[in-house]
């Protein structure tokens, strides 16, 4: 009996092992079926765990972000929902799902953070900026940039007066457009590289200076997006988008 | 404290009786013991009371009677207790009063025996009492007539107050309540009772009665009054229940049911049996009732459906529609019913649901409550119109009821089944092809969701820096600025060789020409002809030396013409060349024939005749 129970426990130790190490070296894409077929049984929390792992092996898929997100959203999780939908949308500024998704989670927070009201045009070109994915507008800069030096090129070169003039309006021209392709890009990659965050605590106390000592100055709640600005110690400063600013526990927000 | 309640309302009469006999044995200052029962006749398993008067002086040193041994009664309550003190015509009295009560043991005629009771050192008895007990039911009730009529409370009482020697009534008003610890919207009932051993005449309450915090339903009363002989402490009491309500809290926490004050009209009993015997000596007492405090607890949070229509009891639904088929725009009835055991009163309707190729209107709301075993039953019902908006097989969907049962202490749904409605086209459709169209309405968002997962078919990125993040990015940019410096370094270079000299000044001839007329042209006024004129024929000639690499000084008319006939400008355009040179040599050494207008055509000529070369060259 003895005998015959050594060999059967080494068997299935070494059948355990092998599994053990065959979920570790799962390829992304496989982990991703599965957490899309966990999703579809409504077994939210199995998902929410298998797009971690597939981020945590390097992975970085806006798509992996958003359904992140929506398995978190689905678990009542909304505060690491929405910082999955701002990564997605880092990612993949064109995502409107994303985005549909993202507003729908923040109707459903605590805080209610009105944005200051832009002009109309102001607006539409913000907008537009924001949907545009930044590989669009890096190879959108790069073409007309290309183009316009190259028609510059040739007026030192051009003896009519005629052609040169015309010349040098077109490169003038389409150094112009590479110029707004660049300035877009600019401030996409100013936005990505600004640093927000997102309330990850139930609720937050924002005080007055970095330590328990200082003054609550208000209170903010889980999901609520912050502009981060610079940390001392274990505490960051934060701002709202309506002006308010002061300091939180670094470990209360996490950086999208 | 009932029992001793009970015992002073008698005690005065008593005390009033034995006054003359109290005086007398006062002046004799000695201790007199007296025992005395307040009814000689009684029927068996009722109670009479007994009353030890003890006077005299110094009657604190006086024990209790020695009741241990009472023959055919026994003690079934007591003692109560009270003492008096008198001061008249400087003596002073004082006497000591215990009452018992004494249940029977047997019918027949009984004797109390004398009771020993120690004052002083000494030990005094009692007289012995007889007592003639029936056997059951054979004494009438107090009452006239179990059925009252209806209370008269503001009518002054027949005899006047109390008399002298009147007994008091004995009789109390009590507040029950069915449970004391209930839930919101949970029915408590409250009976207000009259206890008593004295004839009821009439009764009525003394002011209305409000239930601050209840929503409260009457309970009507059956028209025979209730009357219900009970024993209270082993005494006969009469139970008629004067007053019902069904009370609904409205708010957790604990409430209290106020007293209920009540006016009764009792027959007195009098001292004076000629008053009694000639008259119905009556008096009008008011009674009130203790408040009652409950325990209302409030509906459990958890568990609450969402649809809770804030009723509690026990409820079914029902929903029925007054037809199967209709045709578009034809309007159906639904009937949508509540009923059951609780209060309705403010329970929410329970919704359709979203009918969305139908219009609904709001409900006619009917509702109704009947008293069952004093519990209130409630019946609530929705008429809803609904209009078909689109043909096809339609659906009223199940509709919920969501209340809360106190006595599972558990929230339940109740759900009707799904009504299905054949809606055919309406008449205009079915009428021809000349159709006006089926009602249009915007698709309407029932519900919101986040949008579904996404797919990755062409496989997942690893994390990686964007290009436009990378120095590549930046060497791409400034690669085209380097290119064009380079070009223009070329350019340069190339335009500082003779061949280039040469060539960029046959490129500038016409603008180094317009550039000279534009000077002669200043100077186009009669008293500078002379100049005028030697810029236009400077102009003229530098062109050509300028476009043919020849030094203008040296250019001659002919060899002006030579130089063109080489480059093959035509014969008409030479002409005019050559005319413009003649006419500014003639006018510039005979000043005197040129006016302004001459001038204006000297310019305008020499400019015509230096783009006919410049076309011809470029041809």
């Amino acid at each position: 009996m003895r005998r015959g129970a050594i060999p059967l426990l080494l068997v299935l130790l070494a059948g355990a092992g092998a599994g053990a190490i065959a979920a570790a070296t799962e390829p992304p894409q496989v982990l991703f079926d599965r957490a899309g077929a966990a999703y579809r049984e409504g077994k939210f929390d199995e998902a929410a765990k298998a797009y971690e792992s597939i981020l945590a092996d390097g992975v970085d898929d806006a798509r992996v972000h958003y359904n992140l997100a929506n398995a978190y959203f689905k678990l009542g999780r909304l505060g690491p929902a929405i910082l999955e939908y701002e990564r997605c949308l880092r990612l993949d500024p064109s995502d409107d799902e994303a985005r549909d998704n993202l507003a729908l989670a923040r109707g459903l927070l605590r805080d209610k953070m009105s944005e200051p009201e832009l002009q109309y045009p102001v607006r539409v070109l913000k907008e537009t900026i924001e949907s545009l994915p930044s590989g669009v507008l890096a190879g959108g800069f790069l073409v007309f940039w290309f183009v316009a030096w190259g028609t510059a090129g040739f007026v030192p070169v051009t003896a009519s007066w005629v052609r040169r003039r015309l010349l040098g309006y077109g490169a003038c021209a389409l150094g112009l457009v590479a110029l707004t392709f660049g300035a877009a890009l600019l401030y996409q990659m100013r936005q990505e590289s600004a640093g927000i965050g997102i309330v990850m605590a139930d609720r937050v106390d924002v005080r007055s200076g970095p330590g328990e000592g200082n003054t609550v100055l208000f209170t903010v709640h889980e999901g609520t997006r912050m502009e981060l600005r610079h940390s001392v110690e274990a505490w960051t400063q934060v701002s709202l988008p309506n002006g308010l600013s002061g300091w939180v526990p670094a470990r209360s927000v996490e950086r999208v | 404290m009932r029992r001793y309640g009970a015992g002073a309302v008698l005690l005065p009469a008593v005390l009033f009786a034995l006054l003359p006999w109290l005086a007398t044995g006062a002046a004799a200052d000695e201790i007199r013991v007296r025992a005395q029962v307040d009814r000689s006749e009684m029927s068996e398993g009722e109670d009479v009371r007994l009353i030890v008067e003890i006077a005299g002086p110094g009657l604190d040193r006086v024990g209790p009677p020695d009741v241990h041994d009472l023959g055919d009664f026994t003690l079934s309550g007591g003692p109560s207790v009270s003492s008096r003190f008198q001061w008249i015509n400087g003596v002073s009295t004082s006497s000591k009063t215990y009452t018992y009560a004494l249940t029977p043991n047997r019918s027949g005629n009984l004797t109390i025996p004398a009771l020993a009771i120690l004052a002083q050192g000494r030990t005094y008895r009692t007289n012995p009492v007889e007592v003639e007990v029936h056997p059951q039911g054979t004494v009438r009730t107090p009452f006239a007539s179990p059925s009252q009529s209806p209370p008269q409370p503001s009518n002054p009482p027949p005899a006047g107050g109390r008399r002298a020697g009147a007994a008091p009534a004995a009789l109390r008003i009590r507040s029950e309540v069915d449970r004391r610890e209930v839930y919101v919207g949970q029915q408590v009932t409250l009976k207000v009772v009259l206890d008593t051993q004295s004839e009821i005449l009439s009764h009525g309450p003394a002011e209305s009665p409000s239930f601050p915090g209840f929503w409260a339903e009457e309970i009507t009363l059956p028209e025979r009054t209730e009357v219900r002989r009970v024993s209270i402490d082993g005494e006969p009491w009469y139970e008629i229940t004067l007053m019902k309500r069904a009370l609904f809290p409205t708010t957790a926490g604990a409430l209290s049911i106020p007293p209920v004050a009540w006016q009764v009209q009792v027959r007195r009993r009098s001292a004076d049996p000629f008053e009694s015997f000639f008259f119905t000596p009556t008096e009008m007492v008011t009674r009130r009732s203790d408040p009652v405090t409950l325990k209302v607890l409030p509906l459990p949070a958890a568990g609450r459906p969402p649809g809770f229509s804030g009723a509690v009891g026990s409820f079914t639904l029902s929903v029925a529609a007054d037809r199967t088929e209709s045709r578009v725009n034809d309007a159906v009835g639904l009937k949508v019913r509540v009923a059951g055991e609780g209060n309705l009163g403010s329970a929410a309707p329970p919704g359709l649901g979203d009918l969305v190729d139908f219009k609904t209107f709001d409900p006619k709301i009917t509702s109704n409550t009947t008293l069952q075993a004093d519990r209130l039953r409630s019946e609530k019902v929705w008429d809803y119109v609904v209009i078909p908006l689109a043909p096809g097989s339609q659906t009223i969907p199940p509709v919920n009821f969501a209340y809360f049962d106190p006595e599972t202490r558990a929230y339940r749904t109740v759900t009707s089944k799904a009504l299905p409605i054949q809606v055919a086209r309406g008449e205009a459709i079915a009428g021809g092809p000349s159709v006006a169209g089926l009602p249009q309405s915007d698709i309407r968002l029932l519900r919101r969701d986040i949008h579904y997962l996404k797919a990755a078919p062409g496989g997942l990125q690893a994390r990686s820096v964007p290009f436009h993040r990378t120095p590549w990015f930046v060497a791409l940019c400034l690669a085209p600025m380097l290119a064009d410096v380079g070009i223009l370094a070329w350019a340069r270079t190339r335009d500082l060789s003779p061949q280039a000299s040469r060539s960029r000044r046959e490129r500038r001839a016409r603008a180094a020409a317009r550039r000279r007329l534009a000077h002669a042209r200043r100077l186009m006024k009669p008293a500078s002809a002379h100049p005028f004129y030697a810029s236009v024929a400077q102009a003229l000639t530098d062109y050509v030396g300028d476009k043919f690499h020849a030094a203008g000084a040296g250019l001659t008319h002919e060899r002006i013409e030579a130089l063109l006939a080489e480059r093959g400008v035509p014969d008409d355009r030479r002409a005019a060349f050559h005319r413009c040179l003649e006419a500014c040599d003639f006018a510039r050494f005979a000043p005197s024939s040129s006016d302004d207008a001459a001038m204006r055509s000297a310019l305008a000529s020499a400019e015509e005749a230096i783009a006919g070369v410049e076309r011809s060259l470029d041809r």
